[in-house]
């Protein structure tokens, strides 16, 4: 028996299932979506090899680049304001003595809540008549915004819901890591007489840097994926504002049947997001990898 | 020994999981396959058969229908009677409703499956080279041709030319309709305007409404398809009746003035807020709310809505209040201005993936589903014109509405289609997209009518 255990190829026999389905399911579709994006597929006939052309389109693409700077505003809106809320609301429910729980439960609510779910109660809250956010502007006077109608507020009302929807997730995650330093360093800066603004600001950010910089670049992969919270809540609209590049990929592939332009999207999709956080992770992850205390 | 055992014991779990993970539900007989049903069909053994009765033989068939909300539900009762004879007549026969919402269906989850190449075996389907016509000529669509003559139905229906691909009959229009305004006659009358006969008329009513804070027309352009029926029949009063069948064979274009002239009134009326305020966030469904509510005056629509303006209807708040007039004649217009939008375009197709009790159970579906009693039925309670050679005298008109659209339709000099029946997906897609822009403001009459033409110019070098 011990012999047989010692056999390498024993266990490789139990691990060739795992990576056949492995194989099958992703590492095959993923040289097949290289294969397709060289192609006119149009998921009906044989596919034709067009070369390159997908991909030169795409960036001659006006509707393309639109939903590419929509998804740059995902990532900007994440880093400048979701971040620094994620912190702060962080930082308040970590000097909380009482019901801490309570609040972190709370603020985690949202993130196990169904897209859909999501995109829905906040469609309400945009009502133009009936919407929470119109009620509450009327009572200085202020005229009705369309908010998900309108194409100058509708992309910051979709921004809005989904850091609504992630933060919960992100506050637990680096909470976790502020309970996690040495009460003793507070202490001390307490006694030099730091106040509790300077502590948060000189002591804990620091310190619990290497989190947020996980959470930036989780937050960076998130938007660059994002997409059903714009399906739910304006499906691109109005006329285009709130289009990113999955949405599009997903339009042009299914709607219109080009499955090669849409895999070439795809890959470019994948690309981006492998370039972005490749920068930012030897630009600005590595110089925050350790702390210690 | 010891070795081989465990040797054994690892080949079983790895064939296991395999088998496992690659399982189907074939056995649960929710979606019998052609090839696993046929096999089945056969699988009674001869001598069994002719000792005892056949066995019935029980399968299920997929329908798809877009029959989902309550403004449907008449449509949705024919329905569910068809599939009940049907079953009757085709013992074993258990029909699968799915409903799914007319666009998603249209733009998102038939295109998927037909690409997948597992579509449902009964589905909602539109003609043109955009829908009907592309699956055919990709080999994803049933030939009806066979089972029409065999039914002897063929010629009864008035025109299935969307569905028709090389001669072959691959769709069946459930119905026909005409696209023009309903107007609320209490609006009207409160501010003294009269039914307008001309765009002038028109426009002086939408600006008097307008100046006492009325909105002149309920608009839902979420989906783009709903401003797309008004802008097509603009197209045809300004540019001609001829101009939808021009652009789709390349005789005609869209840059032509008087198709200009037509994005440039709408782009007016935008701009003069002539509509929903908010209409981009509006869909197919608050606009009819909007005019069933008394917001909004004026509602350009198919004649199908009719129905929902009884006392059974979901508008029975306005039974009785609502009028219908088809697109008032342009001033300078080019054509018949009397010219009526007519379209066919919808109905059911059937994957050619079928074995022979799926085609058994789709025959009894076409031959109740496309009978005179229905297409009777279909107009009576829905308000949708027959796409079958029906008796006039036994169509019944007590519906002020639909009566007032079969008397526009008798008066009319010529009919028009839609766009969207003779252009590929790309080119509707960039009416569409074209349109929403306009309301937005993100484009001019000018700019929306080249880009479209665009698109249609590249479609129609590539058919070449």
């Amino acid at each position: 028996m011990n012999k047989t255990l010692r056999n390498p190829y024993v266990y490789l026999l139990f691990v060739v299932p795992t990576i056949g389905l492995y194989f099958l399911f992703f590492v095959y579709p993923v040289f097949q979506s290289v294969v397709y994006g060289v192609t006119d597929w149009d998921g009906l006939n044989p596919a034709k090899f067009v070369g390159l052309e997908n991909f030169i389109n795409a960036f001659k693409d006006a509707d393309f680049t639109a939903s590419i700077r929509n998804n740059m505003y995902f990532i900007l809106f994440s880093i400048f304001i979701q971040v620094p809320l994620i912190i702060t609301f962080s930082l308040l429910i970590s000097g909380v003595k009482r019901f801490q729980g309570f609040y972190k439960t709370t603020v985690f609510m949202p993130s196990i809540l169904s897209t859909s779910i999501i995109g829905i109660l906040w469609q309400f809250m945009y009502h133009p008549s009936i919407g929470f956010f119109n009620k509450f502007l009327g009572w200085f006077g202020i005229e009705p915004i369309y908010w998900l109608s309108d194409p100058k507020w509708a992309m910051l009302s979709v921004l809005v819901t989904n850091a609504w929807q992630w933060m919960g997730f992100y506050i637990v995650l680096v909470l976790a890591a502020i309970l996690a330093i040495p009460k003793e360093i507070n202490e001390a800066a307490e006694i030099d007489g730091a106040t509790g603004i300077q502590r948060a600001i000189k002591i804990t950010t620091p310190l619990i840097m290497p989190i947020i910089s996980v959470v930036v670049m989780l937050s960076i992969a998130g938007a660059m994926r994002v997409v059903d919270i714009v399906l739910v809540m304006t499906n691109g609209g109005p006329a285009g504002a709130t289009e990113v590049m999955a949405s599009y990929m997903v339009n042009k592939a299914i709607r219109f049947g080009q499955y090669g332009y849409g895999t070439a999207l795809s890959i470019i999709i994948f690309a981006i997001a492998l370039i972005l956080t490749a920068i930012y992770q030897l630009v600005f992850a590595r110089k925050s990898e350790r702390v210690e205390y | 020994m010891k070795k081989k055992t465990i040797t054994i014991a690892a080949s079983v779990l790895m064939l296991s999981s395999v088998l496992s993970a690659c399982g189907s539900k074939e056995n649960n007989n929710a979606s019998p396959s052609a090839s696993s049903s046929a096999s089945e069909s056969s699988s009674p053994s001869e001598s069994a058969a002719a000792s005892s009765p056949a066995a019935v033989e029980n399968f299920d068939i997929s329908l798809r229908h877009i029959q989902i909300s309550d403004l449907q539900k008449f449509r949705k009762a024919i329905l569910e009677e068809v599939v009940a004879k049907s079953e009757a007549d085709v013992p074993g026969a258990k029909f699968e409703m799915d409903p799914v919402e007319d666009s998603v269906q249209r733009f998102t989850k038939l295109p998927a499956e037909m690409a997948a190449g597992n579509p449902p075996k009964i589905f909602d389907l539109f003609g043109g080279p955009g829908d009907g016509q592309k699956y055919a000529r990709a080999g994803k669509l049933l030939d009806l041709t066979p089972i029409l003559d065999e039914l002897g139905i063929k010629d009864q229906f008035t025109d299935f030319s969307t569905f028709v691909v090389d001669g072959k009959v691959y769709g069946l229009p459930i119905g026909a309709s005409s696209e023009g305004f309903f107007y609320n006659t209490e609006i009207l009358a409160a501010n003294n305007i009269a039914v307008p006969k001309t765009m002038d008329e028109l426009d002086a009513a939408f600006a008097a409404l307008k100046a006492k804070g009325i909105t002149p027309m309920a608009m839902g352009s979420s989906a783009a398809w709903v401003p797309f029926m008004l802008v097509n029949t603009l197209v045809a009063r300004y540019a001609g009746p001829e101009i939808q069948a021009g652009v789709g064979d390349g005789s005609r274009k869209l840059t032509e003035p008087e198709v200009v002239n037509a994005f440039a009134k709408y782009e007016e009326w935008i701009k003069k807020g002539y509509f929903t305020k908010g209409e981009l966030g509006i869909d197919y469904t608050g606009q009819i709310n909007e005019f069933i509510g008394g917001k909004a005056a004026f509602l350009f629509d198919g004649t199908w809505r009719a129905s929902a303006f009884t006392a059974e209807g979901d508008g029975k708040a306005l039974a009785g209040k609502v009028g219908y007039f088809a697109m008032p004649s342009a001033t300078g217009g080019k054509g018949d201005q009397t010219a009526v939008n007519y379209n066919q375009n919808n109905g059911y197709g059937f994957s050619a993936d079928v074995n022979d009790n799926e085609k058994a159970a789709i025959k009894a579906f076409i031959k109740n589903l496309y009978s005179e009693e229905y297409q009777i039925r279909g107009f009576k309670e829905d308000g949708v014109l027959p796409s079958m050679k029906v008796d006039p005298s036994k169509l019944p008109t007590e519906n002020p509405l639909t009566k007032e659209a079969i008397a526009i339709n008798a008066a009319a000099g010529s009919v028009f289609p839609h766009f969207d029946s003779l252009v590929a997906a790309t080119v509707n897609g960039e009416f569409e997209k074209q349109i929403q822009n306009l309301i937005a403001g993100k484009a001019t009459a000018q700019k929306a009518t080249e880009a479209i033409q665009q698109v249609q110019d590249k479609e129609l070098a590539a058919l070449k």
